[in-house]
């Protein structure tokens, strides 16, 4: 497996924030890999630095898709190379319908044949947006909206997919559902970028992992390695380490990263 | 001449000095005054209730909680009742909290919220003399009741219906030589030890300190080291109600920066550790600016130091030399210490743990007055310190007024002072073996100059001694290390050895961006410990201390410690100091490959 993408010490500020402090990750071909991390962490802003959807950033540091350069592209070039997006909140078009939605992901495209083949390919992993591919986007349901935002990110194409909490607001069922799709997608041969809060789930998905804190990682390993760590477990999955005498406990003990 | 009780002296201040505000504290976002009043009201609620509830003459309640009013006012709270106030480190995992409400025979305890109600929980049936336990912050317990469980506006409320006859009776009874406060010394060998200060240690020492650099009501502070420490002790406490000053409340233990910029202290004080963090500070911001700001920073240094040593070795600076530095410090200091919050420090001390001269010198070089005070708890903190302008390179200062040192013949520094301790508790084996005919036996080696300035050389048992017969003091050679910015704590190896090793720990802030820098790429600190480059960077570092070196003093070999040190893990004391003892043995196989690859 070759190295698909690859990040070297980037930087990224928000005008005077300094939101990622130096973070260095390489995404295997064929893999799923995941970045967990707290509200506010900076999880998000990695992604948007590699599609270069921040003005100026990276301020530092270089990003390496397929051997090439892509720092300082521009998203449009970006996303003709096979990088796609399922933003954090579907962001779906809620005025157009499913099926110009998923004309939308396919903008960039000319091959005709291949669109309706993908068309055939998304409505195969969600049945569901087949029957509804006249009704506007913004009458779906929260999972349904899921799904048709990752069937949008796939009408590219793309050889890597960004996930940004897909499992956001969605029943444990529809969780359940939308990570058995992602396999899914990855089995037949998409790689894929997992940013999630859902650690369980992500790391039972993914095959690495790393957690990001305030701006670096703290921790990467094998994501069935972290699944049995003792932090990972105490401040991710809520395992607690210790019981409380009296039943019950509102504290954690303070985080440390050894 | 002030009463040598606390009780007296607190009573004293806070009827001189009724609405006027005694301390802060921040919730919310907003800073909020506690007057005199308020402090001395709640304090002699809590000493009323307390006697209701049976607490006699010279017995003992425990305090474990972060820095905030409530704890002050029970502390004095306590003290007022004749009881003896013990602190206890909210760090220390339950069976360390149990052994010193056990050890110290604690009829209440006081405990913070209910993190560290849970601690008590898990020993409530060991510790039978405990009657009652006190939680200030009762978030998450309203639906939680025990029997032995009171929250403090409880015992308020109680204390403020209780006739105070008896309180003043009490407080009238104390003596100089009763019990104040038991001081648990965290001990590198053997259990902790609870020393026992007196009121009249105490007073003295709340006297002794601002003999030499004065402190008055319109000072500041700001406390955000452990209170159960006799450091923070003396300044939030004893001298505090003494001298009258203001003392602020950090919010939290990690908005030290923040805070310490709002309130602009003017007294500062801190372990070595905090001091050495902003001085790296300054230095990753200063790398950063841009080249003008630099060429300022610089030239202005380069006047700061040269004044510096000048100062440092009492000679005179001549005009031109004040005139410069004037125009360094308008241009270039003041700033630097408005946004550090240091602009208004008159005097700031180092202690409770040994500071890189360069650190000190950088201090002074900037205009700041940061000189290193040495004692120890036995000896109700403070046993040396320097006086205003009067810092002297390398030393800890002249004694205390009051104060007698001498070196015994082994090298060993004797202290004999008002504020020598009373022993410890319940163990006369050890107060014996550093209670001799009235000296206190410090532990530390050290002599004194001509000028009567003491310089400590390490820990009497810290001495190494290589496998050449040659006597080594790793304090000196860690000291010198730490100076680097890339080099946040190293432990010299070399007892019985043929050569010394280094263990260090790298300066996580600083070495990552070298990394960034340099282009290494990293993804944990794990990552960043193992680096090779990083490695040739810690290779330098030790080279360049090296240098200054006799050859046997030389460290051969090093290694970066894979992890942080964590107090939790009991690898750093509360103030910060590497564990030495414990180090050796948790990293004994990273020792020991040292000595045997080649």
């Amino acid at each position: 497996m070759g190295v698909l993408l690859e990040i070297k010490n980037i930087e990224t500020y928000y005008d005077l924030i300094y939101a990622i402090r130096g973070v260095s990750l390489s995404v295997a071909e064929g893999s799923i890999t995941t970045i967990l991390g707290n509200n506010g962490a900076g999880k998000t802003t990695i992604l948007k630095t590699i599609l270069g959807l921040i003005d100026n950033q990276p301020d530092k540091g270089t990003i390496e898709f397929m051997g090439h350069r892509i720092d300082g592209l521009d998203t449009e070039q970006i996303v003709r190379l096979g990088i796609s997006c399922v933003p954090e909140g579907r962001e779906v078009f809620e005025e157009l319908s499913v099926r110009e939605n998923l004309m939308m992901g396919a903008y960039i495209r000319k091959d005709k044949k291949g669109v309706a083949q993908d068309f055939e390919r998304v409505f195969n992993y969600f049945p569901i947006l087949a029957q509804r591919k006249n009704q506007w986007a913004g009458t779906l349901s929260g999972g349904e909206q899921q799904m048709l935002a990752i069937g949008r990110a796939l009408m590219s194409r793309p050889k890597l997919l960004f996930l940004d909490e897909p499992s956001l607001g969605l029943s444990p069922l529809l969780v359940k559902e939308i990570f058995q799709i992602i396999r899914k997608i990855n089995e037949e041969g998409v790689t894929i970028l997992l940013v999630e809060q859902n650690a369980k789930k992500a790391l039972e998905v993914s095959d690495t992992a790393l957690i990001l804190e305030t701006g670096r990682f703290v921790m990467k390993g094998k994501s069935s390695d972290l699944l049995k760590d003792e932090n990972v477990k105490e401040f991710y999955l809520g395992v607690r380490s210790q019981q409380s005498a009296k039943g019950y406990q509102r504290w954690k003990r303070k985080k440390v990263w050894r | 001449m002030s009463p040598a009780t606390t009780p007296a002296v607190f009573e004293k201040t806070a009827c001189e000095h009724g609405d006027k505000a005694a301390m802060r504290y921040k919730k919310l976002g907003l800073w909020h005054d506690i007057s005199w009043r308020q402090y001395r009201e709640t304090a002699e609620d809590i000493a009323a209730a307390l006697i209701d509830m049976g607490l006699e003459k010279g017995v003992s309640a425990a305090i474990i909680g972060d820095n905030c009013p409530e704890w002050v006012m029970i502390d004095m709270g306590i003290q007022c009742a004749g009881g003896v106030s013990v602190g206890i480190y909210t760090t220390n995992a339950w069976q360390e909290v149990e052994y010193v409400v056990s050890n110290s025979d604690a009829m209440f305890l006081f405990v913070e919220n209910e993190e560290q109600l849970d601690k008590w929980l898990n020993f409530r049936g060991s510790v039978p003399l405990l009657k009652k336990v006190i939680v200030w912050d009762t978030t998450g317990l309203k639906a939680f009741k025990d029997p032995m469980l009171i929250s403090l506006s409880e015992l308020i409320e109680k204390g403020q219906q209780t006739d105070k006859n008896l309180l003043n009776q009490r407080m009238k009874a104390i003596t100089p030589d009763d019990m104040s406060v038991l001081i648990y010394t965290s001990g590198t060998t053997g259990p902790p030890k609870g020393a026992i200060l007196t009121h009249g240690n105490v007073t003295w020492m709340a006297e002794a300190i601002a003999a030499l650099n004065p402190m008055e009501r319109k000072d500041e502070v700001l406390s955000f080291l452990p209170l159960c420490h006799i450091f923070e002790r003396l300044f939030s406490v004893f001298a505090h109600i003494r001298h009258a000053y203001v003392v602020n409340f950090v919010e939290k233990p990690d908005t030290v920066t923040d805070n310490m910029t709002e309130v602009s202290p003017t007294v500062g004080y801190s372990v070595p550790r905090i001091w050495e963090k902003y001085y790296s500070a300054i230095q990753i911001k200063m790398s950063e600016a841009t080249m003008g700001k630099r060429l300022a920073y610089n030239t202005a240094l380069t006047i700061g130091r040269y004044r510096a040593d000048l100062k440092m070795n009492f000679k005179k600076t001549p005009a031109y030399l004040e005139l410069l530095f004037r125009l360094a410090h308008y241009t270039v200091f003041r700033k630097l210490k408005k946004r550090l919050g240091f602009e208004r420090i008159r005097v700031a001390y180092s202690g409770a743990a040994p500071i890189s001269g360069q650190v000190l010198h950088f201090y002074q070089s900037i205009g700041m007055n940061l000189i290193e005070g040495y004692g120890q708890t036995e000896g109700t903190g403070v046993t040396c310190t320097s006086r205003p302008g009067k810092a002297k390179f390398g030393t800890v200062g002249t004694p205390v007024p009051g104060t007698e040192v001498k070196i015994a013949e082994d090298g060993e520094i004797l202290v004999k002072s008002p504020g020598v301790f009373a022993g410890y508790y319940k163990n006369e084996k050890g107060t014996a073996e550093t209670l001799r005919n009235g000296w206190l036996h410090s532990g530390d080696v050290g002599e004194i100059d001509e000028d009567g300035y003491l310089k400590i050389t390490d820990r009497k048992k810290d001495i190494i001694i290589t496998a050449g017969g040659k006597n080594i003091s790793p304090q000196y050679i860690e000291n010198m290390l730490k100076a680097s910015v890339y080099i946040n704590d190293a432990v010299i190896i070399g007892d019985r050895r043929k050569y010394l090793v280094a263990l260090i720990m790298i300066d996580e802030d600083n070495v990552v961006k070298f990394a960034q820098d340099n282009k290494i790429q990293f993804s944990t600190y794990g990552d960043l410990a193992a680096d090779s480059k990083i490695n040739e960077l810690i290779r330098a570092e030790i080279d360049k201390v090296n240098k200054t070196l006799a050859r046997v003093e030389n460290v051969r070999k090093f290694k970066i410690l894979p992890k942080k040190l964590y107090e939790e893990d009991g690898e750093v004391t509360p103030t910060m100091k590497v564990k030495r003892n414990y180090v050796n043995k948790a990293f004994s196989d990273i020792i020991e490959e040292m000595y045997f690859a080649g």
